[in-house]
Order: C-alpha cells, then structure tokens, then sequence
C-alpha cells in the first residue's frame, strides 16, 4: 500500500508540474492555427543530390535575407535534405518574400568586348524595344478591347525576331516577349568578358534615392580585395569605349563607361552604385539580395499556404469543441458501462490531456490541425487500454474473486495486449514522423506521444487511483464495479 | 457468457461477405482506372497534382447576394492576364453564397494576388482575415505522392515484420489479411467517392490509411492474443475455443471502436473541414477493422 501512496504523490507532483508548465510556457501554435503563410523553397540540382553543405549554405543565404527583409518572428527550417520551409506568422504578405527568395542574386562585374560598340548599341536599342512590347502588352490585357492592340505587339514582335534573327518557340504571346527578352539579355552579356569581381566581394548594400530624378539606385561597398579589384577593372577600361557591365542572374542591369580621369589609378574608395531605373521596392529587393550573397543553388517556390488570423482562430475553437465534446461523450460511455471504473478512466483521461498539453509546451511541439486531430484520436487509444483492463477486472470479479484480487490480475493479464497494439500504432507513427511533411509530422508526433503517454496513465494511473478508491470500504462493494442489470446471471 | 456469435456456423457468410466488399472496392478501383477524366485508381487532390486552391468569404449585411458563377467567371476573364487558367478554373459559393471557393491549376504567388484582388472587385468586398489559399507545384506534388507510397509501404512492412515475429505463420498470415482487407475497403471506397462525389484523396487520406493500419492490427492482435491464451487450456475443441475467444473480446472490441469512433464523429461534427475527409475515411477503416477482428480474420483461422 506505501508504494501505491508514492505513486499517489508523484502523480499530483506530475499535474501540478504539467500546470505549471502550461501557465509559464503558453503552447506553440502552428499556422492553421494562428494565421500566416508558409512557403516551401526547392533548392535545384541538375544532377546528383544535394550534400549537406549545400543544404547549409543556401540554408544561411536565405536565413541572411529574411533577416534583411525585416519580417518579425519567421522560422526558417530545412526539411528533408533539400528543402527548406520559411514561416511568416501573422498577416505578412507572401508575394514580397518569394519575390526576394526565389532569385539566385549572381552578381558579376564584366567588361566590353573591343570592338563592339555597334553591336551593342544596336542590342540595347532592341533591349529597349523588347521592353515597351511586355509594357504594352500587360496594359492591353487590362484593357476590354484589346485584339487589335494585342495584333499590333504581334506584328512589332515579329520585326524584332527578323531582326535578331531569332524564332521564339514559346506557345502564347507573353512567353514569347519573355523569351526574346532573355534572348536579348543573352546576347548583351555575351558582348561582355568575366573578370574575377563578382558579388562575393561585397561586404554591404544599400540604396537611395537619385538626386536628378524620383528612381532609385543601389549602393554597393567591396572588401579590401573587392575594392582592388574594383580599381584594376575601371583602370584597364578608363578613358576606352569598352564599358563596364553588371549582370544579376545573367541579365546585364547598368552598362556604363569609365571616364578618362581614371587612367592612372582605376575608381577607387571601394564603392560602386548601380542605377538602373530602380523602383523604391527594385531597390530594397536588389539590396536585400546582395546583402545576403548569392545562393550557391538555385531555389524554386514549390509550395505557399497562406490562412488568415480570423479563419486560424475558428479552427481553434472547432477543434476545441471537437476536442471537448469528444472527451465528454467517451466520459459518458465508459462511466455508463464500467460505473466506478468508468470514474477512474475519465479521471486519468483528464491527467492524460494535462501530461499531453505539458509535454508539447516542453519539447516543444508546434500545435496544428493534424496534431489537434491525433490528439483527438489518442484519446480513443487512451481508453482503448482501460477498457481492456476494465473487461479483465469484471471476469475477474463473475469468476467469484475478491475485488483487490480481480483489480490486480486484471491490470496484470491485459498489459500483453495493451503493450502489442501500443507498438503496431507506433510503427505508424515512426515512419510518418521519418517520411511525412511538416504537415503530416505534427500528426504523427501527437499521436504517439498521446500512445507513449497512454501507457502510464492507463495502467500506472488508473492503477493507482482505482486503489486509492479501494481504500474506502463504502467505494469497495461490487456492484458499483459492475451493471446491476447486465449479467446477473 | 452474454454474446453469442455464431462464427462456426457463419464462416460462409463472413466470407462471401467479405468478398463481395471487395470485389465492391474493386469496382470502383478499376472503373476509376479506366472510365474517369484522371485515370487513377483514385481521384489525387491538389497535394499530389499540384495546383492552387483559394478559399475566401464576402463581406455581406445580412444574407449574401446571390451570384451566379459564370457572371464571375466572366468578369474574371475580361479583367486577368492569364487566359489559359481560366479556362481551368473551378469555381463554388458555399454556405449560402458567402464562402467562394477555388480551384485552379498552379499559379505563381503573384498571380493567385491578382485573382484575389480581381475576385474583390468583382464580387467583394472579402474578408482578407477569413483566406485560406494554397499553391502547390506540380513537382512538389509528384514528390509528396512518392512520399506517401513509401511511408505506407515502409510502415506496412514493419507491422508484417513485427507480425511474423510476435506470432507463429498461420496467425501473422492472416492478421496481415485481415488488415490488407481493410485498407483495400476504405481504399475502394474512397475510389467510389471520387467517382460519385469528385471526392479528391490528399496528404491526410495516406495518415489516415497508416493509422487504420496500426488500428486494425491492434485489433486482432487483441482478439488472437485471447485465442492463444484459451488455446493453451484447450477445454473444448479448437474450433470451440476460437468462438469463446471471440466472444470475450467482443465487447472490449467494438467498446474500443466506439471510444476511438465519438471523438472522430466529434471532429467531424464540430472540426474543420480540413479535417472532414480524413476523419471519414478513419472511420470507416475504423468500423471495417472492428468487423474483421471479430469476425473475418477469427473465421480464417477455423477449421472445417
């Protein structure tokens, strides 16, 4: 009887602990729950897998410029080796951060080709072109009578392929213009030779706004060797018609030329700034970026959910109905069919929710619906034990014994059973946790900790407070044990 | 004692019973198969196919206006950039005309913005807080699908491994059948419900395949446990034994269903609709494993 009154006090040390706990340490909520997006990044690997330094390296790039970009309270995590997952909580619109992410930020510093002047200009022109075609075309879609417009693109689209002596193999209109402007940015860049200045000697950027007109420019300062490097490139090209190119992502953004002045020693002070008829979001964009560094792989945008705080406030409350009225029903079913025993499974269900919450406050687990939804369904699980039990102790109890008796073998003979259907339920969860998406882990996490747990209450605290009872003889007669009606025989 | 099922007398019964169920799920695999506009065995949502899916509710006094769908698909075309999406478009009002659902192939975030900002103008005002949008692309989807069939497979694995191990051939054989009959059933139901219903199956219908798995096993181990223990005192006669056996597992089985089936109902009732279909098809594994304990994978064992 001593022991049983220590489990006694362990059990009210462990609830008033899991109390404690769930007041000081309030449970993480998942983005079903409290609203936000998330976004899935893909990093791309032409051929074989993504190693581990990799994964690390576009992990910190990406950490750098989410930083940058000002969001309060995202997490970013990797998943699965060559995945990344970036949750922004709250109303945080989506669309600026993948804009962002989603490009690799190459930046490289490359000088003309002698002698090409001509081509050049002839390319920018067209550049230009190319341009106020995806201008016109975007705000003739807008537009309601828009077929003769869009036949009019067509036909200056058509010069221009003639021209460049270049057929696009796009399907419909706006691929097309996309893909002739690429084609275009190709051709300029390939009009300009690589030196070995690239945006990895970059130590800041930052922008501004011009001073001539409302477009804004972005700020670039290089290390030491950047700068150096810097100056023996504008040296090489001061004073010649050879201009200086900047290429983000194999599109040249500034070409420009290096005065004569600069002959004798290159630009030097180890700053440059770009100005591209940059708009005050381009700008912050672009400075985002460099900050950051180039990713070493690219990324792709495989996956946003987005819920909003209102709906992510009713699932809560759903699921705290389910949850409650779940909980309620099996109350009733089992303090009907088991009377006493029925009390002491409602008693350790409540312990159960109690050590489930306090476990995920302390691991901690992101609560979401899946996880509410296995939380839900190891409540079934948690009383599928008790009712094993319970079914023992009755036998027990027709077959003449006493009741000290029937409540010891009971717990005794079911706990093979109980143990056996713990483990075929865990399996499932392992290999969720291990293959499943973020999603589908939260499921898995609370489903097994409920079954983890299930065993301790169920035969550990159920055992205990049944003896508990057991110790006031008006609580010991047999029929609070069984249905008056049922088996009299 | 009180229950009394005559599973000897039955076995016939359970069996043709059984078969017709699955020829039944069959069916509908097969008609899925070859006779559907997607030409899978079950019709795959958005998880596996990629996609975008936008729910959002309307501002309104009192009761919503009533739109009719094609006024807003038509205004939507004339106002957006991306034509051939529209031609893909899915559109619904629900719960009386205040939540608009939608489904398209997969949009980048920018474009899903600008339908949402089309669809306020047209229809609005919306309620920003109430949105529940997700992209998803094509290549994540036929990733996540792969993702699935291995977890299953994997976990099957592991439940048959621990089977073989845990009891002797006969027993592991036919528990292993008895589960593999379950999960063909919900399967096959769920084909049937994309057919009739245009049900889709996502991410969650494998969780719930997975848990009915460990569920339906646990199951009859309980009810074979039982079976082992009488057999060791052999009062009666094989054959005897297993239905006693069966018998005095029965209320501790279909007690445990309805204790795990008031909390699913409960979610069903009460919970999200995210959850809607995956507590169903719970459910139903749940109801169909129960019956194969007790009486399918039991009547295996007999002897003629």
């Amino acid at each position: 009887m001593k022991r049983r009154q220590g489990w006694l006090f362990f059990i009210i040390f462990l609830l008033t602990l899991s109390v404690y706990l769930l007041i000081n340490y309030p449970l993480q909520l998942g983005l079903d729950l409290q609203g936000g997006s998330q976004l899935t990044l893909q990093i791309i690997k032409e051929e074989g897998n993504v190693t581990r330094d990799e994964l690390e390296a576009v992990n910190s790039v990406i950490d750098k410029r989410v930083n940058n970009l000002g969001v309060s309270e995202s997490n970013l995590q990797t998943l699965g080796g060559d995945q990344l997952i970036l949750e922004l909580p709250g109303e945080q619109n989506p669309l600026v951060a993948s804009r962002v992410l989603g490009k690799t930020a190459l930046l490289e510093f490359r000088t003309q080709k002698e002698g090409t002047s001509t081509d050049l200009k002839i390319l920018q022109l067209q550049r230009l072109n190319i341009k106020e075609l995806i201008e016109q075309f975007s705000f003739a879609e807008k537009s309601q009578n828009d077929d003769n417009f869009l036949k009019v693109i067509q036909d200056d689209l058509k010069d221009l392929e003639q021209e460049l002596n270049y057929i696009s193999t796009s399907n419909d209109l706006y691929g097309k213009l996309i893909e002739i402007k690429k084609y275009v940015d190709k051709e300029i860049t390939n009009l300009f030779i690589k030196t070995d200045l690239s945006g990895k000697d970059l130590i800041n950027a930052g922008r501004r706004q011009e001073q001539t007109n409302s477009n804004w420019e972005v700020l670039l300062t290089f290390s030491n060797s950047g700068g150096e490097k810097f100056s023996e490139i504008t040296k090489s090209i001061a004073g010649t018609n050879q201009l200086l190119a900047i290429i983000l992502d194999g599109e040249s953004i500034s070409e420009a030329s290096v005065g004569s002045q600069f002959v004798s020693t290159g630009i030097t002070g180890g700053s440059a700034t770009i100005s591209g008829n940059f708009s005050a979001e381009d700008a912050r964009e672009l400075e985002v970026q460099l900050k950051g560094g180039s990713l070493p792989l690219p990324i792709e945008i495989v996956e946003t959910n987005t819920i909003g705080a209102l709906l992510g406030s009713k699932n809560i409350l759903k699921s705290l109905y389910a949850a409650i009225s779940g909980l309620i029903f099996v109350g009733i079913f089992m303090i009907f069919n088991y009377r006493i025993l029925g009390f002491v499974s409602v008693l350790s269900l409540v312990l159960y929710g109690f050590f489930n919450l306090a476990l995920y406050s302390l691991i901690p687990v992101t609560l979401t619906l899946p996880g509410i939804s296995g939380l839900i369904l190891s409540i079934g699980m948690a009383v599928d034990a008790n009712i094993l039990i319970f079914e023992r102790i009755r036998e027990e109890l027709y077959d003449g014994n006493t009741l000290t008796r029937s409540i010891d073998s009971g717990f005794q003979r079911a706990n093979s059973s109980i143990v056996d259907g713990h483990i075929t339920t865990l399996l499932s969860c392992f290999v969720l946790f291990l293959l499943g998406t973020n999603f589908v882990k939260g499921f898995a996490a609370t489903l097994g900790i409920g079954v983890l747990i299930s065993l301790f209450t169920s035969l550990n605290c159920s055992k205990t407070i049944l003896r508990f009872f057991t110790t006031y003889q008006s609580l010991r007669q047999k029929n609070l044990y069984l249905p008056r009606n049922n088996f009299s025989n | 004692m009180k229950y009394n099922l005559e599973i000897i007398k039955n076995k016939k019964k359970i069996i043709s019973f059984s078969t017709v169920l699955i020829l039944f799920s069959l069916l509908g695999i097969l008609y899925s198969t070859f006779n559907t506009s997607y030409k899978k065995p079950i019709n795959l949502g958005m998880d596996f196919v990629g996609g975008n899916e936008l729910r959002i509710e309307r501002v309104c006094e009192a009761e919503c206006s009533n739109v009719s769908t094609d006024t807003v698909l038509e205004n939507l075309r004339e106002i957006s950039t991306k034509k051939n999406v529209l031609n893909n478009i899915k559109l619904q009002f629900q719960n009386n005309n205040k939540l608009i659902s939608i489904r398209t192939p997969y949009l980048s975030i920018e474009d899903s913005n600008n339908l949402i900002t089309n669809l306020n103008n047209i229809i609005g005002p919306l309620n920003y807080e109430s949105k529940d949008s997700r992209l998803i692309g094509p290549k994540l989807g036929k990733r996540l699908l792969t993702n699935c069939v291995t977890s299953l497979l994997v976990s099957l694995f592991a439940i048959s491994l621990y089977i073989t191990i845990r009891f002797d051939k006969k027993y592991a054989l036919f528990a292993l059948l008895a589960l593999f009959h379950d999960l063909f059933i919900v399967f096959g139901i769920f084909s049937w419900l994309g057919i009739i219903l245009s049900v889709e199956v996502n991410s969650l219908f494998a969780v719930s395949l997975l848990t009915i798995a460990g569920y339906s096993v646990n199951d009859t181990v309980v009810i074979f446990d039982r079976i082992r223990e009488n057999l060791k005192s052999n009062k009666e006669g094989y054959n005897k034994t297993i239905q006693l056996s069966v018998n005095e597992s029965f209320r501790r089985t279909t007690f445990t269903s309805i204790t795990t089936l008031i909390p699913l109902l409960s979610i069903i009732l009460f919970g999200s609709y995210t959850l809607f279909w995956f507590s169903l098809a719970l459910s139903l594994g749940i109801i169909i494993g129960s019956y194969s304990s007790i009486l399918l994978a039991p009547s295996l064992l007999l002897k003629d």
